[in-house]
């Protein structure tokens, strides 16, 4: 769609120049620059400033390390709406290595990486994706003989910026779910001296990510985040404040099983553990391959995969509250706090009881004071 | 009032037969501050609102029908849970105040009772509650140290519950005042889902508070008749002249009836 027969920019020329020879037209180069700057907050009216930097842009160079991942990272970034992968991964940033996505194999591409790496020393990207495993010296995750720590350390020396994609890169997502027997820990807990983004979610949308590559490439830096590292244009806000079904929660409508009527009528999910009111994630608005769906518009309760180690904090999905272990079974808290309040009023109960008919026992064996012996006023109250 | 045949003797109910009379001077004391019982009748409202408009928040047990646009159920459970939240704060802002401002059984160190020998008095409490033995209880013109630790200790999660609310409250506003304000909450508990879980734990503690407090607030009054129910809406409570306290000694306070109106206020430590 937007780089129809794309020629291979070639390092020297612009971005504008190699959209140019690409025969793109000036028109769709403004309208997916207007794109980006809506994603990116900065409102339509800054288009033409996105656009003027853009195209001035030289050939950025990125290198894709995947490490303990599953690839869904990718899989969702291969669906960004515009422009296409082929034209953002291979044409508009030149991608020098990526393990899913390269053709090439073996030593080559090794080689071709150290090169790279080398040639752009200080100047590229660095995207990163999935989890370090720190246990056994890091050998549960290998890539060309050396541990993927050890690939980090050696392509973030040289990297300008790193963009952590997904849970696993800045949390180490369901790896570091306890008893996390790797040792799996994130990026930033590795790398420590440089400016690192977390595009947060399990895996994150991809437009996120593209809009972060632009504006990267647009301002020359990372774009503001949040205290979790997550960029504000992106986590702002949170699910349950855009959600489409909020006005069910205000209005006390829930769906209570997934097969009744209320889940037809799509009522709102909190009943069924929608994590939605702890997680901050653009999915209402920008939702998913090209605006189909989002969780939540399928009928199903968020999970928070953009929060904090989600797979612990955010467990049981279809309950509302994390389980109170340390009974043995699991107990929910409502069971143990109805439980002792209960057995409060009840042990009261008792012992209001037992301290009335002990006080009766107590007065029938005191002996009574005879009125012309008691020392007090003349009033005759009790007796 | 009454004029010419003479009054007939108050008749005593079957079970109060054997009372003795209260011997000696009977005086009553000022002892809680305005401040102090407006505070603590205050919360005592708030937190039943709280707990009971918290519980409908975190189970909806109601669902209403029809379309959402005529329906703002959890909404309002929403607007007077915070509501109640705004004012308990109020309150709670008044007892710091007091806390420095007023008498010795009101301000902070007081909160703080635990020395080795209050320690053993709250043991001998919790023993006399065991054995329904009311006679070894110490005795105490403010609170013993078994009822000022449990009342310290809601202090201290009222502040979690204030401040875990707070955090979650900020967050239909990013950015805003109680979201920087109380941001480091979740950081620091891991996560809004675990700041939830501690504000719906402790919310469990106040029934069962509410049932001990008022429970033993009552049968201090059946037992020892000091007047300690009224006490919180009067302010003061009797004490009688040959009584020995623990936590203070009332010395030469003058044993003056309390009927005359001429209350002896407590003000500071001799």
């Amino acid at each position: 769609m937007f780089l129809r027969n794309a020629e291979p920019w070639m390092d020297g020329s612009t971005l504008g120049e190699h959209l140019e020879e690409s025969g793109v037209s000036r028109r769709s180069f403004l309208e997916f620059c207007t794109e980006m700057a809506v994603i990116l907050g900065l409102g339509s009216a800054a288009a033409p400033s996105v656009a003027k930097a853009l195209e001035a842009q030289k050939r950025p160079t990125v290198i894709w390390l995947e490490m303990q991942e599953c690839t869904g990272c990718v899989e969702s970034v291969l669906r960004t709406e515009a422009p296409t992968i082929g034209d953002l991964v291979l044409d508009v940033v030149s991608l020098d290595y990526s393990e899913t996505l390269m053709a090439a194999a073996g030593h080559a591409v090794e080689k071709a990486k150290a090169d790279s790496m080398a040639k752009n020393k200080g100047g590229y990207v660095l995207i990163v994706t999935g989890s370090v495993p720190t246990k056994e010296d890091g050998i549960y995750c290998m890539v060309a003989g050396r541990t993927i720590r050890e690939h980090l350390e050696e392509a973030a020396e040289g990297a300008a910026a790193i963009i952590a994609l997904g849970a696993c890169a800045h949390w180490g997502s369901v790896q570091a779910a306890r008893p996390n027997p790797t040792g799996a820990v994130g990026v930033r807990d590795i790398i420590k001296n440089k400016p690192i983004i977390n595009i947060a979610g399990c895996p994150p949308i991809g437009d996120v990510v593209t809009a972060s590559v632009v504006h990267f490439l647009t301002f020359g830096r990372l774009p503001s985040t949040d205290r979790e590292g997550r960029p504000l244009f992106a986590y702002g806000n949170r699910i349950h404040d855009d959600c489409p079904r909020r006005a069910h929660y205000d209005a006390g409508q829930y769906v209570e099983n997934f097969d009744d009527d209320a889940a037809r009528r799509g009522w709102c999910l909190y009943q069924m553990g929608c994590k939605g009111p702890a997680t901050y994630s653009p999915c209402p608005i920008v939702q998913w391959n090209n605006r189909t769906s989002w969780p939540i518009g399928a009928g199903h309760p968020c999970i928070g995969c953009t929060e904090p180690y989600f797979w612990d904090t955010m467990t049981p999905f279809y309950r509302r509250l994390p389980e109170v272990g340390g009974f043995g079974v699991e107990e929910r808290v409502d069971t143990i706090g109805a439980s002792l309040a209960i057995g409060a009023a009840a042990g009261v109960l008792t012992h209001a009881g037992m301290t009335v008919l002990h006080q009766i026992r107590r007065r029938k064996s005191m002996k009574q004071v005879p009125e012309h012996e008691h020392p007090a006023t003349e009033e005759s109250h009790n007796g | 009032m009454t004029t010419g045949k003479p009054r007939p003797p108050v008749r005593p109910s079957w079970f109060d037969t054997k009372l003795p009379r209260a011997r000696g001077d009977i005086t009553w004391i000022y002892l809680w501050g305005a401040p102090l019982r407006f505070s603590h009748w205050l919360s005592a409202v708030t937190l039943l609102i709280l707990f009971v408009t918290g519980l409908f928040i975190s189970f909806p047990m109601w669902v209403t029908a029809g379309e959402a646009s005529s329906h703002f159920l959890m909404g309002r459970f929403r607007f007077i849970h915070y509501t109640a939240a705004a004012f308990l704060v109020f309150g709670g802002i008044i007892r710091v105040y007091w806390m420095f401002a007023g008498n010795q059984f009101e301000r902070w160190p007081a909160l703080w009772p635990f020395t080795r020998t209050n320690l053993r008095h709250a043991l001998t409490m919790l023993k006399s509650y065991a054995t329904l033995n009311a006679d070894i209880q110490p005795h105490f013109v403010g609170h013993n140290p078994l009822a000022q630790g449990a009342y310290t200790t809601i202090y201290v999660l009222t502040t979690i519950m204030i401040f875990t609310g707070f955090a979650m409250y900020g967050q239909s506003n990013p950015g805003g005042f109680f979201y920087t304000m109380f941001g480091w909450v979740p950081s620091l508990l891991g996560g809004l889902q675990h700041v939830r879980l501690l504000h719906h734990s402790i919310a469990w503690f106040y029934p069962i508070f509410f049932c001990i407090h008022i429970y033993l607030a009552i049968r201090s009054d059946y037992l020892e008749r000091a007047g300690v129910v009224s006490s919180m809406l009067t302010g003061g409570r009797f004490v009688a002249s040959h009584e020995k306290f623990e936590d203070c000694d009332l010395g030469d306070q003058p044993a003056v009836p309390w009927h005359t109106g001429e209350h002896p206020v407590w003000v500071k430590e001799p």
